[in-house]
C-alpha cells in the first residue's frame, strides 16, 4: 500500500514577463498558462495517489485561479489542496517562504513552475527533498520541458514510494561567488558585465560579456550556458563545470543562443574546465555580476571575488527516470501483449535527463 | 537606446513630487466645507500621482520633440516629464485664463498640442487617441511614437482591447503604459481582472508584454526605451506594465479605509528608495540632494504663484472656443 504523500508547489508569477518580451523573441507564459498547467499537474499527483498538495500563495492571481477550479468537479481526482499561509511580498522572497514552509511541513516532492532563476531560490531551502521542475520562464536551462501530467505522475509515483528515489534523482551543482563578507549562489551559469546597471536584470547585450561560468553546459540550451554547449559540452552530472573568458577582439567566434530568438557571434579568449571543490579568484572591476542570466549585483569599486563549483544544490528528480522505473513495475499479464506491442515496460532503456547530451 | 542619466531621472522624480505635494496642500489650504470638491482656489476633484513617478520618468526620458503622450485622470507626472510648461500647467489647475486651455480644462483635461500632451479623466479614453495619433506619425513617414498611459482599471475597458487589437493590425508606432497601482478606486485588481498581469492580455493580440516589478525607474527606462527603440524602427507596439504604488488615496479626501497595506505605503516610496542606490553607486551626495529639493520648491513655488496671480476667465470667455 503507498504512503500517504504530501507535494509542494511553487509557481512563480512573475516568470516570462520581462524584457526579453521585446529585445528578444521570449515566449510568453501568461497568467492563465501557468494555471492550466498546474492543473494538469493536480490531475496527474492526484492520479498518482498523492493525498495533500501545498502551494505557494501569490498575489499574481495564480494560487487563486487553482483554488477557484479546486472546487469544481472537474477537480474530484485532485489531491486535497492547501496554500501557505504567508505574507505576499512580491518579490522572490515570496517563493523563498514557501518552500521554508514546505520543508517544516517534510513535503515528499516539490513542484516547481518557473524559470532558471525561481529554481536558484530553492538552494539550501530544499534540503534533501526531491524537486520536479517544469518549464515557465524565458531561459530554461534548468527546468525540464516534460507535459505537467507527467511530472505530476512522476512526482506522485516518487512521493508514494512506488520508485526509489535514489534510482530517479540526482544532486544539482551551484557555482557560489563570494567576495569575504557575502556570497551567493547560481545554478546554471554566473556571469560578469561590464556597466553598473542592473535595472530589468535579463541581459542580451553581450558586448559587455566578460566571464561565464558554467554548472552545466547542454548543446541544445537556450541562454548563456548555450555558449558553453557549443564550446565543450558539460553534463548536468559531471563532477566539473566551465569557465569562459569572453573577448570581442578574439578570433575565435562562437555563435551562440544567448534568448529565445537571439543568436549571437562571440568571441572567446579561454575555455577552463572548473573541478568541483576549486575555487577560482576573479577580479571584478566595478561590473556587474549576473546569476542565472539575471543582472543581480553591482560592484562600483574594484574587488575580488572567489567563484567556487559546489555538489550542494537541490535534489533533481529525474521525470524520464521516474516514469521508466514506474513502467519497469507493472505487472501486465504477458499473455495480453501482442510481439509489437508497446507496452512500456518493453521499450529500450534511453538516457536519462543529466546522462547525455543528446 | 538613450543614455542613461540617472541624476537627471532622480531631479525629475524629485521635481515632480514636490508639485504633487504642494499642489496637495493647496487644494486643501481654502477647501471650506471640506467636502465641497468646488470650494477653494483650485477647484473640481484632484488625482496626485505621488509615488508613480517612475512611470512617467523612466518613460519620457526617451521621448523627443513630436513625441505624444495622452495620459489618464491622473496626469501630472505625465505632463511635467513630458516637458509641459509648469507656469501653464499650473494656471490651468487653477482655472485661470493663462493656462494651458484658458482655466476651462482644469487638472484632468490638460491639452498642450505643442508638447503633443493630453489627458482625459474618461477611463481609457487616451488609447484610441495614441492610435490616431501613431497612425498619423506612420503616415507622415516620421518616426515618432505615441505613448498611451492607463491605470491597470482601465484596461478591463473595451477601449483597452480595441486599441490593442488597431495597433497590432496596422503594426502602430504606439507604447501601451499601464499603471499598475494595486488600486482601481478602492477596487483591487482581484476583484476585477480575470488574468491579473496586462503584460498577458498583450500576447493575446501578438504585441509584446512586459511588467516591470518593483517601481523601479532603471527597470522602466530600460524597457521603455526598448520598447521606443522597436517602435520608432517600424516593428510596432508594445505594452509595457509597471508595478507602480498610489502613495496616497485615489482623489484628495479618500479616507483610503480600503485600503488594507496602507501602514507600509511610505516604506514603498521610491524616491528615496533611488537617491539611496544612487548614494551607494557614488552618483549623488547630500549637498546634492538638498539643491536639488530647493530647485524644485522654487519652480513649483514660483508655478503657484504665476497661477495665483493670474487673471481668471471672465463670464464673457465661457462663449469663447465652444463648438455648439
Amino acid at each position: 500500500m503507498s504512503k500517504v504523500a504530501t507535494v509542494g508547489v511553487i509557481a512563480n508569477p512573475a516568470s516570462s514577463r520581462d524584457v526579453r518580451r521585446i529585445v528578444a523573441r521570449g515566449p510568453a507564459t501568461t497568467a492563465n498558462d501557468k494555471i492550466n498547467m498546474l492543473v494538469r499537474l493536480m490531475e496527474g499527483l492526484g492520479g498518482a495517489g498523492v493525498n495533500t498538495v501545498i502551494s505557494m500563495s501569490d498575489a499574481g492571481g495564480i494560487a487563486a485561479g487553482l483554488a477557484g477550479l479546486s472546487t469544481r468537479k472537474s477537480a474530484s481526482n485532485w489531491p486535497v489542496l492547501h496554500f501557505v499561509d504567508q505574507e505576499i511580498t512580491h518579490t522572490p522572497t515570496d517563493t523563498v517562504t514557501a518552500v521554508e514552509h514546505m520543508a517544516e511541513r517534510g513535503v515528499d516532492a516539490i513542484v516547481v513552475l518557473g524559470g532558471d532563476g525561481t529554481n536558484r531560490l530553492l538552494i539550501g531551502k530544499s534540503g534533501d527533498i526531491p524537486v520536479a521542475s517544469i518549464s515557465s520562464g524565458t531561459n530554461n536551462a534548468f527546468p525540464s520541458r516534460h507535459e505537467p501530467t507527467v511530472v505530476g505522475l512522476a512526482v506522485g509515483f516518487l512521493a508514494t514510494g512506488r520508485v526509489d528515489r535514489q534510482r530517479c534523482s540526482y544532486r544539482a551543482k551551484t557555482l557560489q561567488v563570494s567576495d569575504g563578507s557575502t556570497s551567493t549562489k547560481a545554478l546554471v551559469d554566473m556571469a560578469i558585465l561590464d556597466g553598473d546597471r542592473i535595472a530589468t536584470g535579463a541581459i542580451w547585450d553581450v558586448t559587455s560579456l566578460r566571464e561565464v561560468f558554467l554548472c552545466f553546459a547542454e548543446p541544445h540550451a537556450i541562454g548563456l550556458s548555450s555558449l558553453g554547449g557549443r564550446l565543450r559540452p558539460v553534463c548536468r552530472r559531471d563532477p566539473h563545470g566551465l569557465r569562459i573568458t569572453v573577448d570581442e577582439r578574439s578570433n575565435h567566434r562562437v555563435l551562440a543562443p544567448i534568448a529565445p530568438g537571439l543568436v549571437r557571434d562571440i568571441g572567446v579568449a579561454h575555455v577552463d574546465v572548473m573541478s568541483a571543490g576549486n575555487a577560482v579568484e576573479v577580479d571584478v572591476s566595478s561590473g556587474v555580476i549576473a546569476l542565472d542570466g539575471e543582472r543581480a549585483h553591482r560592484f562600483p569599486e574594484r574587488r575580488s571575488v572567489t567563484v567556487s563549483l559546489d555538489l550542494d544544490g537541490p535534489i533533481v528528480l529525474d521525470v524520464q527516470r521516474a516514469m521508466q522505473l514506474a513502467a519497469e513495475g507493472q505487472q501486465v499479464e504477458e499473455h495480453n501483449a501482442r510481439p509489437h506491442t508497446t507496452d512500456p515496460s518493453q521499450t529500450h532503456p534511453t538516457n536519462h535527463e543529466g546522462e547525455s547530451n543528446d | 537606446m538613450t543614455e542613461l542619466d540617472r541624476l537627471a531621472m532622480y531631479r525629475q522624480m524629485v521635481r515632480i513630487r514636490q508639485y504633487e505635494a504642494r499642489i496637495m496642500q493647496e487644494y486643501h489650504a481654502d477647501k471650506s466645507p471640506a467636502w465641497d470638491i468646488g470650494a477653494g482656489l483650485i477647484p473640481g476633484e484632484m488625482h496626485l500621482s505621488a509615488g508613480q513617478e517612475p512611470a512617467a520618468v523612466g518613460v519620457c526620458a526617451h521621448l523627443k520633440k513630436g513625441d505624444a503622450i495622452t495620459a489618464p485622470h491622473r496626469p501630472h507626472h505625465f505632463a511635467l516629464a513630458h516637458g509641459v510648461d509648469m507656469n501653464k500647467m499650473t494656471a490651468e489647475i487653477y482655472g485661470r485664463e493663462t493656462g494651458l486651455c484658458r482655466g476651462k480644462g482644469g487638472h484632468m483635461h490638460l491639452f498642450d498640442p505643442d508638447n503633443h500632451f493630453s489627458c482625459s479623466g474618461i477611463i481609457a479614453q487616451g488609447l484610441p487617441v495614441a492610435c490616431g495619433q501613431a497612425l498619423a506619425f506612420q503616415r507622415k513617414g516620421t518616426d515618432n511614437v505615441a505613448v498611451a498611459v492607463a491605470g491597470e482599471g482601465a484596461a478591463n475597458q473595451g477601449a483597452f482591447h480595441e486599441s490593442l487589437n488597431l495597433a497590432a493590425v496596422w503594426n502602430l508606432p504606439v507604447i501601451f503604459v499601464i499603471e499598475d497601482n494595486d488600486w482601481a478606486i478602492s477596487v483591487p485588481r482581484s476583484a476585477s481582472t480575470a488574468g491579473v498581469s496586462n503584460a498577458d492580455r498583450a500576447s493575446g493580440y501578438g504585441i509584446p508584454g512586459v511588467r516591470v516589478e518593483d517601481n523601479d525607474v532603471e527597470a522602466m527606462f530600460e524597457a521603455a526605451g526598448a520598447a521606443i527603440d522597436r517602435a520608432r524602427a517600424g516593428e510596432g507596439p508594445s505594452l509595457i506594465e509597471i508595478h507602480t504604488l498610489r502613495l496616497w488615496g485615489h482623489f484628495e479626501g479618500d479616507a483610503q479605509a480600503y485600503r488594507s497595506e496602507l501602514e507600509t505605503v511610505n516604506e514603498r516610496d521610491p524616491i528615496p528608495k533611488y537617491a539611496a542606490s544612487l548614494q551607494e553607486l557614488g552618483d549623488l551626495t547630500d549637498d546634492q540632494i538638498a539643491d536639488i529639493q530647493a530647485e524644485a520648491d522654487a519652480e513649483v513655488d514660483a508655478a503657484i504663484e504665476f497661477a495665483k496671480s493670474s487673471p481668471e476667465p471672465t463670464a464673457e470667455d465661457a462663449l469663447l472656443h465652444v463648438f455648439a
